[in-house]
């Protein structure tokens, strides 16, 4: 990882403004997420969906039946990338200094995707643990649900300050806060 | 977002997540077939109304290919299978 773009955090400029304490609806920027794309040879689909699961420390998005995001907030990338090299059949590449990981948070915090994202967010249909590819913003990214009302959303890095705007102006009536998490 | 395109690992999404190639009918020639058959392979193609059959590319999702059977005047979609699984049954 190259001290350069984890020294300073994209969305670093973005963060002005008179917020002393979060409100109820939240909006958090992880500011050194770890984030590997990984990707099943063709045929270890399955074997290699399961052997992610048990990879501790990790939660694994998916993006498509052979492709998934392996994201951390709490292992390092050395740690995780030795525990990817012994599974079988997958290929993987570190982007956590390519991605933007957000978490969105509070009562609203459905409202305010309906008016990024074109996909139900309804329980029933994107369940708690679920996570999708979709356009976020107009930009292609990968929104999971963490809770019944907790969101997180993984963004390109070139395209995180302009999702990271749009989201601010949905929360607006709301009184979305937002901050760094660390 | 009027049309709806249901892909078989996505679900319910708008036509905007994806990129559409082109008709999915014309079969790939042998590499040494003649002239015509690769002209007509290359350039032409039919304009119809109605029932068509088109790759779709899931861009802005799960970046797989798609094929799209749907009405060019109505917009009602009839099938969506993924390419591999379209190209491994024959017409699926």
């Amino acid at each position: 990882m190259s001290i350069s773009f984890t020294h300073r955090h994209i969305l670093e400029d973005r963060m002005g403004g008179y917020e002393p304490s979060p409100n109820a609806n939240h909006l958090t920027v992880v500011r050194r997420p770890v984030i590997f794309s990984t990707l099943a040879h063709a045929g270890h689909e399955a074997a290699v969906a399961e052997a992610l699961s048990l990879v501790e420390d990790v939660v694994v998005r998916s993006v498509s039946p052979s492709d998934w995001l392996v994201v951390s907030q709490s292992a390092s990338a050395a740690t995780i990338s030795a525990s990817l090299a012994t599974i079988p059949g997958l290929s993987f590449a570190e982007q956590s200094d390519g991605q933007v990981l957000m978490a969105l948070s509070g009562p609203d915090v459905r409202t305010i995707l309906a008016k990024c994202v074109a996909v139900d967010l309804h329980a029933d249909m994107f369940a708690e643990g679920q996570s999708a590819p979709m356009m976020i913003c107009r930009v292609a990214g990968n929104l999971a649900r963490t809770g019944a009302d907790a969101f997180e959303i993984i963004v390109p890095r070139s395209h995180a300050a302009y999702v990271f705007d749009e989201l601010r102006d949905a929360g607006r009536e709301f009184a979305m806060t937002r901050g760094f998490g660390d | 977002m009027a049309s709806l395109i249901t892909c078989p690992h996505c679900g319910r999404r708008p036509k905007e997540e994806f990129s559409i190639r082109g008709d999915a009918v014309p079969e790939r020639p042998a590499p040494a077939a003649s002239e015509e058959a690769w002209h007509a392979y290359v350039y032409l193609r039919d304009n119809p109304r109605g029932n068509i059959r088109e790759y779709w590319h899931h861009v802005a999702g799960c970046r797989r290919w798609l094929v799209v059977e749907r009405d060019n005047l109505t917009h009602a979609v009839f099938a969506v299978t993924d390419a591999r699984e379209a190209a491994k049954g024959g017409t699926a």
